[in-house]
C-alpha cells in the first residue's frame, strides 16, 4: 500500500469507526487507504482469498451504519476508505460529462463543474464532506432531485472492482448504450455489498444563470401541496427545489445554530424553501416568481414570503435548510425516519404518523422536514424534553416500525434516500419479504458468493 | 426630519466570481447576477429604521446608471423606500462624476440626511460620499457602525484603524455606512407588490448639466497572481530547513 496507505493505531482509526451521529461505532484491525484502482483490486483479491470482510467507506456521513465495520476474531473485516482515490480524471464540457474517482468530495465535483462552466446538480447538506463513491453507493438524493433526479439519474458509467478483484471498466459517457443488462445500475444504491465503486462518469448540465430563491410560510401541508402543483404548472422545469419544514424544526435551527435569523416576523406552521432557476439569462424570472407567489398569497394558499435579493440572502435561506439535522442533533437523542409517500398523501401521512408516535411516547417532539417535491420527509423524533435519551432510543425499533407501517399504508417507502445500512435490515426483510428479497439475495450471491462485501448490511450476516 | 436620501449603486453580486475579459479591457458583467452594493443596502436599511422610529418622514432611493438599474431600485422600494430616482446614463462614471450628479439631486430634494455605503464593492473607491459632502459643503461622517439622531445633530460611531471613534455632526450631513451598522431585512411579498406601484422618476443625465467626463484612463485589467500551492512537511526539522531555504529564518 505504500506510505500513508494504511492505518492501524487505534487513535488513527477512531474517526473512521464512528458515525457522526454517534449511533454506530465499530471495530477493525486496520483502515486501508488505496490511491489507485489497481490497489483496490489487489485488496479485494487478497480479502477474497483469506475470507476477510471488506467495508467500503466514503466521507462517513451516512445515517444508517452502512460504512462501519464490525470485525470479530472469527470474521475479520477491514475498512477500505476511498479518501485517497480523489482525482478528477477528466471533464468534458462539450460532452456535458465528468469522470472522477470515488473519493472526490461532492463539493469538489461541484466546483470543478462550475470551473468548466457547467453544473453538477447533486446537492445535499453533507456536500462538504461526502464523496462521489458514497453518493453512488447510496443513490443519494438531496435538494435538487425534483429537477435533476437522484444519483442514479446522474451516472453514465462506472468503474467497479468486483469482490474477486476483477475490474469492471464501464466508464462510458454514452447517453444511449442498450447492450444487454445495464450492469452499472446494480452497483448504484447497493451500499457496497456487490463491489467497490472506484470511479464514475457523471452527467453535467448547463449552469443556472438566473436563480430566484424564496422562503414562504404556509397554513398547512395541504396548502404546500397545492402550491407545489401550481408552481409546476406555472414555472415548469424551472422549479428546481421545493423543500419544506415544520415551524418547530425552523425554531430549533434559530435556537441552536449561531448566526441564523428568522426570514419572516409572522411565522406559520409550515415553511417552504422554493428555488427557481434557468440557464437562460432571464431578467424577468424574479418578477414572474414574485407575481406567482403574490397570487398564491391573495388566494390564501400562503401566509407570507420573502424573496432573496442577493446571493448572501439566498445562502442564508439555504443555510437554514441545511442546518436542520445539525440543529436537531443538539436537542438530544433522536430517532430518524426517512420515508417517502406520494406527494398528495403527505399531509395524511404526517397527521397519522404524528398521532401514532404521540400515543407511544408522551411529549415526543416531531421534527419534520424534507423534500416535499419528492414526497420525501425526514420524520424525525427528538426525545421528550428533560427525559432519559437512552430509554427513548431503546424503543427505536418499535417506534420506527409503526412509522413505517403508516408510510406503507399510504403507498410509501420506509427508506427514501438514506438507505438500509445496518439500521433497517429487519425492516427490509419485513417489507420486501418473498420474491423481492429472494431476487436481491440471488444477485448478491452471483456477484459475491463468499459474502465478503460489506457483511451485515442490507441483509443479515450469514 | 422630512427626508433621507439613500444613494445606491448597482454592482455584480458579491458572491459571483469575477472574470477579467481576455483582452484586459474590463471585467465580464454580461449575464451576471447584479445586486445593490451591499454597503448601500446597509445604508438603506438604516434609513428605513430611522423612518420606522419616526425620525424621518420619507426615504428616497437614488441611483445612477442604465435602465436596468430600475431592478435594483424596485428592490429598494420593496425593502421600504418611498420613491426612487434614476439618473439614466449608459456611461461608466467615476466617483467625482457620481458625486456631482448626486449633489444636483440633493440640491433639488433638500434632504436632512444623505446615507450611502462607505464604498462600492466593484471599484472599492471609497470616495463618492466624501466628495458629495465637499461639494454640498456639509459635514461628513464615514465608516459608520452606529448612528443616532437627536435634533439637528447626528452622533456617529465610526470604525477606524485604532478602534471606534464617536463624533457628532450637524445636520444635514453625509453619512457612509460600514458593514456592522445593521443587517438588512428580507424583502416580503406584500412589499414587493406594493413596490410595483411606487414611482421611479427617471432623469436624463444631460438635463442636470454636470461635467461627468472621465478624468482617469484605465490602461488594463488583470487577475491577481494565483497563489502557489503550499507544501506539507513531515517533521519540525524539515519545516526549519524549508524556512531557512526561503530565507525566512536566520
Amino acid at each position: 500500500m505504500g506510505p500513508g496507505g494504511y492505518l492501524t493505531a487505534q487513535t488513527d482509526l477512531r474517526g473512521y469507526l464512528t458515525e457522526w451521529r454517534g449511533l454506530y461505532s465499530g471495530t477493525t484491525p486496520c483502515v486501508l487507504l488505496p490511491s489507485t484502482t489497481g490497489q483496490v483490486a489487489e485488496i479485494l483479491r487478497l480479502c477474497a482469498r483469506h475470507r476477510i470482510g471488506v467495508v467500503p467507506q466514503g466521507g462517513n456521513t451516512g445515517l444508517v451504519g452502512g460504512a462501519i465495520p464490525h470485525s470479530t476474531e472469527a470474521r475479520p473485516q477491514v475498512l477500505v476508505s476511498a479518501r485517497r482515490l480523489d482525482r478528477i480524471r477528466s471533464i468534458d464540457a462539450e460532452d456535458f460529462s465528468i469522470t472522477a474517482e470515488a473519493g472526490c468530495l461532492l463539493a469538489t465535483l461541484q466546483a470543478a463543474a462550475s470551473e468548466a462552466g457547467r453544473l453538477f446538480p447533486l446537492s445535499l447538506a453533507a456536500e462538504g464532506s461526502c464523496q462521489l463513491g458514497g453518493n453512488i453507493s447510496t443513490n443519494a438524493g438531496g435538494t435538487a432531485v425534483l429537477r435533476f433526479g437522484t444519483m442514479r439519474d446522474l451516472v453514465l458509467g462506472l468503474e467497479v472492482v468486483l469482490p474477486d478483484g476483477r475490474i469492471l471498466d464501464g466508464l462510458r459517457s454514452l447517453r444511449k448504450d442498450n447492450t444487454g443488462y445495464d450492469l452499472k445500475q446494480l452497483f448504484i444504491g447497493a451500499e457496497g455489498t456487490l463491489g467497490f465503486v472506484t470511479a464514475a462518469t457523471c452527467k453535467l448540465f448547463p449552469q443556472p444563470s438566473s436563480v430566484v430563491t424564496a422562503w414562504v410560510t404556509l397554513p398547512s401541508v395541504a396548502a404546500a401541496i397545492s402550491l407545489y402543483g401550481a408552481a409546476r404548472d406555472h414555472l415548469g422545469d424551472d422549479l428546481t427545489a421545493f423543500e419544506f419544514a415544520s415551524q418547530f424544526t425552523v425554531e430549533l435551527v434559530l435556537k441552536n445554530i449561531p448566526g441564523t435569523r428568522a426570514p419572516l416576523d409572522n411565522p406559520g406552521p409550515w415553511n417552504l424553501l422554493m428555488e427557481v432557476s434557468t440557464p437562460r439569462t432571464d431578467s424577468g424570472l424574479e418578477a414572474r416568481v414574485q407575481d406567482f407567489l403574490a397570487t398564491m398569497q391573495d388566494g390564501n394558499r400562503i401566509i407570507d414570503g420573502v424573496v432573496a435579493v442577493n446571493r448572501a440572502q439566498r445562502d442564508a435561506l439555504w443555510h437554514l435548510r441545511h442546518s436542520m439535522s445539525e440543529a436537531q442533533k443538539l436537542e438530544g437523542a433522536s430517532i430518524k425516519h426517512d420515508v417517502s409517500v406520494p406527494v398528495a398523501r403527505m399531509e395524511d401521512f404526517l397527521a397519522d404518523a404524528t398521532a401514532a408516535v404521540g400515543s407511544m411516547v408522551t411529549g415526543v417532539r416531531v421534527v419534520a422536514f424534507g423534500h416535499l417535491g419528492d414526497g420525501n420527509v425526514h420524520f424525525n423524533l427528538s426525545q421528550p424534553q428533560d427525559s432519559d435519551g437512552a430509554a427513548f432510543l431503546a424503543r427505536w425499533d418499535e417506534i420506527s416500525h409503526r412509522v413505517h407501517e403508516v408510510a406503507v399504508s399510504f403507498g410509501g417507502s420506509f427508506s427514501a434516500e438514506h438507505g438500509i445500512g445496518a439500521l433497517k435490515v429487519a425492516e427490509l426483510a419485513h417489507w420486501r419479504s418473498g420474491l423481492p428479497l429472494e431476487l436481491m439475495r440471488a444477485i448478491k450471491f452471483a456477484l459475491d458468493p463468499l459474502g465478503i462485501m460489506n457483511p451485515g448490511k442490507l441483509f443479515r450476516a450469514e | 426630519m422630512q427626508k433621507i436620501i439613500v444613494c445606491l449603486k448597482r454592482v455584480v453580486d458579491y458572491n459571483v466570481r469575477i472574470r477579467v475579459k481576455p483582452d484586459g479591457s474590463g471585467v465580464v458583467t454580461e449575464g451576471l447576477k447584479m445586486s445593490i452594493n451591499p454597503f448601500d443596502e446597509i445604508a438603506l436599511e438604516e434609513a428605513l429604521r430611522l423612518r420606522e422610529k419616526g425620525q424621518a418622514q420619507e426615504v428616497v432611493a437614488v441611483s445612477i446608471g442604465p435602465e436596468d438599474v430600475q431592478q435594483q431600485l424596485r428592490t429598494a422600494l420593496a425593502m421600504g423606500a418611498d420613491r426612487a430616482i434614476l439618473v439614466q446614463t449608459s456611461a461608466e462614471l467615476e466617483p467625482l462624476a457620481a458625486a456631482r450628479i448626486l449633489h444636483k439631486i440633493v440640491l433639488s430634494e433638500q434632504p436632512g440626511l444623505v446615507l450611502l455605503g462607505k464604498q462600492a464593492i466593484d471599484d472599492d473607491c471609497n470616495q463618492t460620499g466624501q466628495m458629495l459632502a465637499a461639494l454640498w459643503d456639509r459635514p461628513q461622517a464615514t465608516f459608520a457602525s452606529k448612528l443616532e439622531l437627536k435634533g439637528t445633530v447626528a452622533t456617529v460611531t465610526r470604525e477606524v484603524d485604532a478602534g471606534l471613534e464617536v463624533i457628532e455632526v450637524d445636520l444635514p450631513a453625509v453619512v457612509t455606512s460600514d458593514l456592522r451598522l445593521n443587517e438588512p431585512r428580507y424583502v416580503k411579498l406584500p412589499e414587493i407588490m406594493k413596490a410595483k406601484k411606487k414611482t421611479i422618476d427617471v432623469v436624463a443625465i444631460d438635463s442636470l448639466g454636470v461635467d461627468a467626463a472621465p478624468v482617469l484612463r484605465v490602461t488594463r485589467y488583470d487577475t491577481p497572481p494565483v497563489r502557489s500551492k503550499g507544501g506539507m512537511v513531515k517533521t519540525v526539522d524539515e519545516l526549519v530547513t524549508a524556512l531557512r531555504d526561503r530565507g525566512l529564518l536566520a
